[in-house]
């Protein structure tokens, strides 16, 4: 054991010299430099290319904005790419954004898993001379040129908060939030809104337990629920955050026939909640539609490239009226979309 | 000629290079073979914390989680206004605690490795949970980001450096100290070890407190890397380094595996990943990929042992 | 009822009981007929999957695939619902196909590791790569649900017998199947014999290889059914539904008292192994235990279980050794 604490100590040592030489750059990034400057103003084949990274790739809602920002490269005439790791974990999200960095992209549009976490390689995108922007999710805001939000998230936690105490009809009895898990930033952004609307307008609802992590599935949401309506049998509504969630809560709902009694309103996807939209376990699924924001990235990306930036109640093709904020680089799509029975057949996503 | 199982890994690290090289556009550009170098060293550290468990014929399922854990412990000190050497030594207390719960249920309670780690890993992510609220903690002095994003002397990434180091180090601890042979002795036969008279369950403490202080040591790499740290840091690596150590030769069984074996696995992911990434391939079939390559060349390992045997026994006929 | 408290399993059941014993205590809700049977339903995907595991893990191999495999299996029967009529003959013929699906992964898992002798972890880590790589790829992550199912498949699932709901019905039979294919067959009893020493069930003219494939086989056949309950249960199919299932597998079996390295396993512990793991997710809402902690309860429990059982089982084993001293 004496020995593991001295040779320890040593290498402290002489990790502690070595690191007095490390520095923040090449020597050699001069000639880096040189290399790079082409890609600025066009690429090899005069395309711009405009990169777009989601939290991870394969799940309904990032390739839903896939389809959009795909639909706009094609429409506006530059290359999108659309990429990102298959798990929602920061640090594969950074090796992503790195590949991208060595291709030389115009443009990097994140929606980062963990906003600290992509701060370094924006900071390298940024002084290769790529423009880098956020969307989904903000990013440092210091650090991006431009950030994408699909609404104004205190608008859209206390708007949901505001459809469940609708779909409930009564302003007081006991409700219980499951989120999609508790370290997603945003989810938890929304959760503190609605948990404020609650506080300041409706003070007589009691929101039960701690929100309640689902891990972002629809099957785990679905056994929380159950677990929830046995252990509070007088619960009146289920504020569920996170796409699967809803699902899940509004499952349990359908199977043991409480549509009447409890309400769900949770942020999902149209077309996945249709079934239980259509019966009355899920009363209201609020979101915003994630095709147009991904049209907007690329489209706003293209300005960007072009060095535009775009202005307060400017219309967009496809898209419509955006709004920015006094900072003058955020950009907020709209107001948040209810879909409901009536109207979810009418999307495709 | 014969060629070790490491010496034929590096050449088809050295092979999915040149492959990457010729068809990757960009691959070999100063910029992309700077990012490889960055991604390396906080995998690379925590596959060859891996290896050292599975020479004793364990698993350390726990092992992001440690690292996590470790992560916390550095920026909990960062955020309060300590200075780095205090967060570096913070990280590694925290990780070494770690390790000696998971090597006293092994090593005196004498639960196997696989079990104790599938019940720490999900405690320990608990305990960051506990800690963290599962929000993540960032805002790191500059001078700690070095550690991760630095140069060091303006030509290679310090961290690159200090993966070096502990890749020296682990190959030199297991093959010229008492510890590194009982490790693989211990792993081959831990009876037998026994009763010549080692004390097994002080090589099995120590194996997994060094794997711990590696995973330390990673986190370090990745919080500085990445400015922040939460629950789920690097999680998308425990998989990934069983992957690579037995990719790297390293008997799942125990008793064998070498650190330069480990190092070209991890080499072989990377140049995969990257190269795939740069050509634009859907991230789902780089994972793809590496299972296939995993299973190929483990499958060519086989017919190559049963080839060489085959020919062995021809001598000897012949020689008979 | 000696050998009772003798037996492996009996240290399970007891913290089993003890738990369920605080749950009671704690919330009313829990020891009603309503929450258990939503609580065996909702592990019943789990149950199955750890009965197929446990015949791997006595023989002592893994298999960390199976997540991957019942998702790609439930993707099929996905696919399958739309060539398939609307009617009862569609339900079984699923419960043909969806095992046959899951039989051929589970075939190529089981040559990998008896022909080609790759440890079993290191092919299963290479298949559950590929396999759940190429369902994401193919799907793109897309749900399916239930409005693309038919009708004949919904009604199937929400079959109740007795009050009981068929998938439990389900389980039951995958659980007593497989208890007399190990008791009562040549081909069970030696997974036993190979578990509980190789070599030498091998010289008494056990085909080791031909074992060996049998159980991965058997585990891709039972993820085939699986991906039914799965799929009859969730009533949806989501590609991403499953990930990381594997582990909490693996864990209700060892903790049922199976060991890893081979030998001992039980179908009834380890069913036992996923009741405590069932119950400590259902109990932690029950008993209103902060979000932020329940990871940090399950995860002690779970090392405290398999701390207490290992030193019962050295504990048994040097009396044992006593026995035959004095003898």
């Amino acid at each position: 054991m004496k020995k593991l604490v001295f040779s320890l100590l040593m290498l402290m040592f002489l990790v502690g010299i070595l690191a007095g030489c490390v520095s923040e750059n090449t020597s050699g990034s001069s000639e880096e430099g040189s290399n790079d400057s082409g890609g600025e103003e066009s690429s090899d084949d005069g395309e711009m290319n405009i990169a777009v990274v989601p939290k991870l790739v394969g799940i309904p809602y990032f390739n839903a904005s896939e389809t959009g920002a795909v639909q706009a490269g094609e429409e506006l005439g530059v290359n999108v790419e659309y990429t990102g790791p298959t798990q929602a974990d920061a640090s594969a999200q950074v090796k992503v954004i790195e590949d991208l960095v060595s291709k030389n992209s115009d443009v990097i549009a994140v929606a980062p898993n963990d906003p600290a976490s992509v701060e370094p390689v924006l900071k390298k995108a940024k002084d290769q001379g790529i423009k880098v922007m956020d969307w989904d999710t903000p990013a440092d805001k210091e650090l991006v040129d431009l950030s994408v939000k699909q609404v104004d998230d205190e608008e859209f936690g206390r708007h949901m908060a505001g459809k469940l105490v609708e779909a409930m009809g009564t302003e007081e009895g006991k409700i219980a939030i499951l989120t999609g898990g508790l370290s997603a930033a945003n989810l938890n952004l929304w959760i503190d809104a609605a948990k404020k609307e609650f506080d300041e307008n409706y003070p007589d609802i009691e929101i039960v337990s701690e929100k309640i992590p689902t891990d972002e599935k629809q099957q785990v949401a679905y056994q929380k629920t159950l677990d929830l309506l046995k252990s509070y049998p007088d619960l009146k509504g289920v504020l569920a955050v996170s796409t699967p969630a809803p699902l899940g809560a509004a499952q349990a709902v359908q199977e043991k026939g409480l549509q009447d009694e409890v309400s769900v309103v949770g942020s999902a996807l149209p077309n996945d909640s249709e079934p239980f939209l259509e019966d009355g376990s899920l009363d209201t699924a609020v979101l915003w539609n994630p095709k147009k924001l991904g049209y907007l990235t690329a489209a706003l990306g293209k300005m960007l490239a072009g060095g535009e930036m775009p202005e307060d109640g400017q219309e967009i093709e496809n898209v419509g009226e955006i709004s920015v904020k006094d900072d003058g680089k955020t950009v907020i799509m709209g107001p948040p979309a209810d879909f409901t029975k009536e109207n979810a057949g009418d999307f495709d996503f | 000629m014969k060629l070790s199982k490491e010496s034929i890994l590096g050449l088809i690290a050295l092979g999915t290079f040149l492959f990457m090289a010729l068809l990757a556009p960009g691959f070999l550009s100063s910029n992309n073979i700077n990012s490889m170098m960055f991604q390396i060293p906080e995998f690379g550290l925590l596959a060859i914390a891996m290896m050292v468990v599975i020479v004793t014929g364990g698993i350390d399922l726990s092992i992001t989680y440690i690292a996590a854990l470790a992560g916390v412990g550095a920026a909990l000190m960062l955020t309060n206004g300590f200075g780095i050497f205090p967060a570096i030594i913070m990280a590694i207390l925290f990780a070494l605690a770690c390790g000696a719960f998971n090597g006293f249920i092994v090593s005196k309670i004498g639960v196997s490795p696989i079990l104790v780690t599938l019940g720490t890993m999900v405690l320990f992510e608990g305990v960051i949970l506990a800690i963290t609220k599962g929000s993540s903690i960032s805002g790191f002095p500059d001078a700690y980001s070095l550690i991760g994003n630095g140069y060091y002397l303006g030509l290679v990434p310090f961290s690159i450096v200090i993966f070096a180091i502990f890749a020296i180090i682990t190959g030199l601890l297991l093959s010229k100290t008492s510890w590194g042979r009982r490790v693989y002795m211990y792993g081959s036969n831990e009876v037998a070890t026994l009763y010549s008279g080692v004390k097994n369950s002080k090589v099995l403490m120590k194996v997994y407190l060094y794997a711990a202080l590696l995973a330390a040591i990673s986190a370090i790499i990745m919080t500085s890397r990445y400015n922040s740290v939460k629950v789920d840091l690097g999680s998308s690596y425990l998989l990934q380094s069983v992957a690579a150590a037995v990719l790297g030769g390293t008997n799942i069984h125990g008793g064998y595996g070498k650190v330069i074996g480990t190092i070209y696995a991890v080499f072989v992911f990377q140049f995969i990943r990257n190269g795939l990434n740069l050509l634009g391939f859907h991230s789902s079939l780089v994972d793809v990929v590496i299972g296939s390559i995993l299973i190929l060349v483990l499958t060519m390992n086989f017919f190559s042992d049963k080839f060489k045997k085959k020919q062995e026994q021809k001598n000897a006929s012949q020689a008979a | 009822m000696k050998s009772l408290f003798k037996q492996k399993e009996f240290s399970i059941l007891a913290i089993v009981l003890l738990i369920s014993s605080i749950l009671t205590f704690v919330s009313p809700v829990f020891l009603t007929v309503g929450n258990l049977l939503d609580l065996i339903e909702g592990n019943v995907v789990i149950g199955i999957l750890a009965i197929g595991m446990t015949l791997i893990i006595i023989t002592s191999d893994i298999d960390v695939s199976v997540a991957a495999v019942t998702t790609a299996v439930a993707v099929s029967i996905s696919y399958l619902f739309g060539f398939l009529p609307d009617s009862w003959i569609s339900v079984l013929l699923l419960f043909l196909f969806a095992p046959v699906i899951g039989l051929v992964m589970g075939l190529f898992n089981g040559l990998l590791v008896s022909k080609i002798e790759i440890p079993a972890i290191v092919v299963t880590l290479g298949t559950l790569n590929i396999i759940a790589g190429l369902v994401l790829y193919i799907t793109n992550g897309n749900y399916v649900n239930s409005t693309s199912f038919p009708q004949s498949f919904l009604s199937f699932s929400n079959i109740e017998i007795l009050g009981i709901p068929i998938l439990i019905y389900l389980l039951a039979i995958v659980a007593v199947g497989t208890w007399f294919i190990l008791k009562h067959t040549l081909i069970g009893r030696s997974v036993l014999a190979i578990g509980g020493n190789t070599q030498s069930s091998v010289r008494v003219g056990i085909n080791y290889q031909r074992v060996k494939l049998f159980v991965f086989a058997y585990m891709g056949f039972l993820a085939g059914i699986a991906a039914i309950a799965q799929t009859a249960y969730t009533k949806a199919v989501d590609p991403n539904g499953m990930i990381g299932l594997e582990l909490t597998v693996i864990a209700a079996v060892v903790l049922g008292g199976a060991n890893i390295h081979g030998g001992r396993g039980s179908i009834h512990g380890t069913l036992l192994g996923v009741l405590l793991l069932a119950i400590m997710q259902n109990g932690m809402i029950l008993a209103r235990i902060d979000t932020y902690w329940q990871n940090v309860v399950t995860g002690a429990i779970i090392v405290i279980a398999v701390s207490y059982d290992q030193i019962s089982y050295k504990r048994s084993q040097d009396k044992l050794a006593n026995i035959e001293v004095e003898a």
